[in-house]
């Protein structure tokens, strides 16, 4: 949601005077390039448990953030008042990481979009704005939430859901003269089930986030997620661990995108290339996978929770493609990743919060559809297995060595889905893996859950994927 | 002092029938450094004030860090107006006076506090930063099997002071210093493969900050890791280094938290007083050794913390309650968490080179890479890194490996525990050998 220039000026108690004055006593010891975010968020939350809402509160985080580049190098300090004298002092403070002064500045000018902020391009627009909503307001939705869980199944002994919301009014301003403003809003939504059959406990859960406003809380997104968490538990009481070891994967369409996440988006993210840290920092222009796959990192996409109308440096958020047809196109970009290698910012400059100097960071990652189908790609394995609801994964950035945690899944005995498991680790590595994709079904899903990426920070993240067939994969077991 | 006061008594004042308030204070330099220059300087001071409003029967939690007094006073009363709007709840109590602190007057009680920290400069900062670096000596080593391709560290110090009174009273302290140095090292073998690897060290003292030799140990740790094979899978003994063993206890000690517990979504529900561990496993918290790290005189209700076994000789000793989730569950509270938890000596060893030998062939883990476990059940997989050992040496690396198993089974078949926790971690877990471990590969 983007309000006028003069409601964030008036938030933060600034003018444009006065930001010019913070970014040249930022750059006064001689950097290259200077940036302010101002940041002022409203969090709520509420907690239904055993039955009742008894649990909520708000939180409010208001500050700015002062960083400047000498080259490539990093001086950065943040202040929780936005008072003149604390915010030139943060400039002196971050001014600090200059000892050699840089003539030009590389950062400023690699903007495609140097005008105001358009509202009518906004890709998060607020139909019921949090800020406006009485709390009262938004407990009959997990109250309904709840019966409607409980009704579905006789074995559920305790139901937790969780609403929490936030709204960030953003103000960003930099030594180009680039000012850029946004209001983000982010609605999520947990449920976590525990049910008990005999002396037997299982639990699941199930997240809806979005950038929206409180319009999200409807009567079908309680059936969905009721639905949801509720389905295959049967199978999850069933379920045992499988005999581990190498074998073929297919991934099922949506979570499995926690896939590209860590096996090749972390890769894929500037920095860690710069550095020469990431197993791809010589791929550029290389066939990394088989012709006809193209994965992407997208912050465009309306109300996801990775999508931005601007980043975090004030870059508009944008598609990028990091593999098109099988070939390594992009990596994921801040402003001194893009100026190293001598390219436009891709938009990926992300921050927790203005405590944090940005860095490159994913958004909504997934794989375009391909053209085979679903049951075709189960029916190519003999002895394998079939994932599809996940709960966390890592990577190692040198080795490209990645992992996926798997809550449930079935083996894939002789083409056709076989016994449930579930509590898994799958383990693979992200080049071998990527270049052993055998096959990429047509149905592209990307995963409304509430995704967080912890790169150092926490940002929220979403990812998706078709169904795909991966050769050989290690598979933890008994 | 003057501002929490303040903000308690407006708080009773606007409504709250009960109230808890902590002011936090903290202060944080920061020098990064890249392949031997400094690459990044950062200063970090926040200030923040969290609220637990009690208001008609009613609970909510609330935070600020917009610390001046008119807007706080707004902020309180929005406050209590929210917390009318949810669900009365009689579990919400503040805990019984007795149970609260009493000897945090000052902060400084338990010798967390380094004078040295108001000295240091910048230039102090910047040369422990670069002085610990090893990428200049890595250069120009004549070893031609690898060389390092990054180098990336972090000097930081900072001061942390909080302050927690109640409605009922309660005022408690606590304040400390912190300094940390960190590297991770990529190198790269003659075929091009690349491995990573960290290492770290943090106290409350500078004078204890072992940063000399930080670097060097990346950087050979993550050579160490080059060269490595396959191996079959199936049962080892699995040995784990004491910089990850807390992997395998920290879900052991959540299954014993309140909260889990409560939710009936705990593998050790209805687990008190029951024999469920091998009678060598001993597991202590010792929040109150002087100037130990991570250790306090009271956890976030204000409670004392005191000395007691967790585990003793296999038996579970306690849950961790606070006041909210005791009086749902009809139980005596404790504290609401572990604080310093040592696993005590198991098998005669100090070292792991002892534990390996006790060992004799098995995998030595030395990092995890990804994995989980399931809370209610107790299963867990993990991605692993590590070594395969044979006759108690280590013989060469192994990677692309995984655990599975099940927290109950896994400490039943605990085979030793050595005393060779570095004081910089968070809980004093040394190396651990277990038999009978599922390995995939």
């Amino acid at each position: 949601m983007i309000g006028t220039k003069e409601y964030y000026f008036n938030i933060f108690q600034v003018d444009q005077p006065l930001l010019d004055s913070l970014v040249e006593e930022a750059l006064r010891s001689g950097g290259s390039y200077s940036d302010l975010y101002f940041e002022n968020t409203s969090y709520g939350s509420l907690l239904l448990r055993d039955g009742a809402v008894t649990s909520g509160g708000c939180h409010q985080d208001f500050g700015v953030g002062v960083r400047v580049l000498s080259g490539e190098k990093t001086g950065y300090a943040y202040s929780e008042s936005t008072a003149r004298e604390h915010m030139m002092a943060c400039a002196r403070a971050a001014a600090q990481i200059t000892d050699t002064p840089v003539e030009v500045s590389p950062y400023g000018t690699a903007s495609p979009r140097r005008g105001e902020p358009n509202p009518a391009a906004d890709r998060y627009p607020m139909q019921q704005p949090w800020r406006e909503m009485p709390m009262s307001g938004f407990l009959p939705f997990l109250q309904k939430l709840e019966q409607d869980v409980r009704r579905r199944d006789g074995r559920i002994v305790k139901v937790i859901a969780n609403l929490a919301f936030q709204v960030s009014d953003i103000l960003m301003y930099n030594s180009a003269r680039e000012l850029k403003w946004d209001t983000r809003p982010m609605g999520s939504v947990s449920l976590s089930v525990v049910f008990q059959q005999g002396s037997q406990v299982e639990n699941k859960s199930t997240s809806r986030s979005f950038r929206c406003g409180a319009e999200m809380l409807t009567d079908a997104l309680i059936g969905e997620m009721a639905s949801e968490v509720v389905k295959g538990v049967d199978e999850r009481f069933a379920a045992r661990r499988p005999k581990g070891g190498q074998m073929p994967v297919v991934m099922g369409a949506g979570a499995s995108g926690i896939l590209l996440h860590e096996a090749m988006g972390h890769a894929f993210e500037a920095d860690f290339n710069r550095k020469g840290t990431s197993i791809f920092s010589d791929k550029m222009g290389c066939r990394i996978c088989a012709k006809g796959i193209s994965i992407l990192d997208d912050g465009t996409l309306p109300g996801n929770r990775g999508t931005l109308n601007y980043d975090d440096e004030g870059v508009p958020g944008q598609k990028t493609y990091m593999v098109e047809d099988g070939v390594l196109t992009s990596y994921l970009h801040d402003r001194i990743s893009a100026a190293h290698y001598g390219v436009r910012p891709t938009g990926n400059g992300r921050r927790e919060s203005f405590r944090y100097a940005p860095l490159p960071r994913m958004r909504a990652t997934y794989m375009e559809s391909g053209t085979a189908k679903a049951d075709d790609l189960i029916a190519e394995v003999q002895k394998g297995i079939f994932v599809d609801e996940f709960s966390n994964g890592q990577v190692q950035i040198g080795e490209g060595d990645f992992t996926f945690y798997v809550k449930s899944g079935f083996l894939i005995e002789n083409g056709r889905l076989g016994a449930p498991v579930k509590d898994i680790n799958i383990i693979g590595n992200g080049p071998a893996a990527l270049a052993d994709i055998r096959g990429v079904a047509d149905d592209l899903i990307i995963d409304p859950g509430a995704w967080t990426c912890g790169k150092e920070q926490s940002v929220p993240v979403s990812c998706g994927i078709p169904t795909v067939l991966i050769g050989s994969l290690t598979v933890g077991g008994e | 002092m003057a501002l929490s006061r303040h903000c308690l008594a407006f708080a009773l004042e606007a409504g709250a029938h009960k109230a808890r308030i902590t002011l936090t204070k903290s202060l944080m330099n920061l020098t990064g450094v890249l392949n031997g220059e400094v690459d990044k300087v950062a200063l970090a001071l926040d200030r923040s004030l969290q609220l637990q409003l009690f208001v008609d029967g009613r609970f909510g939690t609330f935070s600020s860090n917009r610390l001046e007094q008119n807007e706080l006073e707004a902020f309180i009363r929005e406050s209590i107006d929210t917390v009318r709007m949810l669900e009365a709840d009689a579990c919400r109590q503040l805990p019984a006076p007795e149970r609260l602190v009493k000897n945090a007057r000052t902060g400084m009680e338990l010798g967390l506090y380094d004078p040295a920290y108001e000295s240091l400069t910048s230039e102090e900062r910047r040369s422990l930063a670069l002085e610990s670096c090893y990428f200049g000596q890595a250069k120009a080593r004549e070893e031609t099997s690898w060389k390092l391709i990054s180098e990336e560290g972090e000097y930081s110090d900072s001061v942390f002071d909080s302050l927690t009174l109640d409605s009922q009273g309660l005022e408690a302290r606590h304040s400390e210093t912190s300094f940390e140095i960190g590297y991770e090292s990529t190198v790269e073998d003659a075929e091009g493969n690349r491995f990573s690897s960290y290492w770290w060290d943090a106290s409350p003292k500078l004078q204890a900050l072992q940063w000399k030799g930080c670097a060097e140990k990346a950087c050979l740790r993550a050579a160490a890791q080059i060269g490595p094979k396959e191996i079959p899978g199936g049962k080892y003994t699995l040995i784990v280094d004491s910089e990850c063993a807390s992997k395998l206890l920290t879900p052991v000690l959540n299954a014993l938290g309140g909260s889990s517990l409560q939710q009936k979504n705990s593998f050790l529900t209805d687990s008190l007083g029951k024999k469920l561990f091998p009678e060598c496993l001993t597991v202590m918290d010792l929040p109150l050794t002087q100037g130990d790290t991570g250790c306090r005189l009271f956890d976030s209700e204000g409670v004392a913390t005191r000395e007691r076994a967790i585990i003793d000789k296999g038996v579970v000793n306690t849950y961790f309650l606070n006041t909210y989730i005791s009086n749902k569950m009809g139980m005596e509270p404790t504290v609401e968490d572990a604080t310093r938890v040592k696993v005590l000596p198991v098998g005669g060893c100090k070292t792991r080179e002892d534990v390996l030998r006790k060992a004799g062939d098995g995998i030595l883990v030395t990092g995890f890479n990804g994995g989980n476990s399931n809370s209610a059940t107790g299963n867990f997989s993990y991605g692993i890194e590590g070594f395969l050992v044979k006759e108690g040496k280590i013989v060469h690396p192994v990677r692309e490996m995984l655990i599975t198993g099940n927290f109950l089974s896994l400490w039943g078949n605990l085979l030793a525990a050595a005393e060779d926790a570095r004081p910089c971690l968070s809980k004093l877990i040394p190396t651990l050998a277990f038999t009978n471990v599922d390995f995939s590969a």
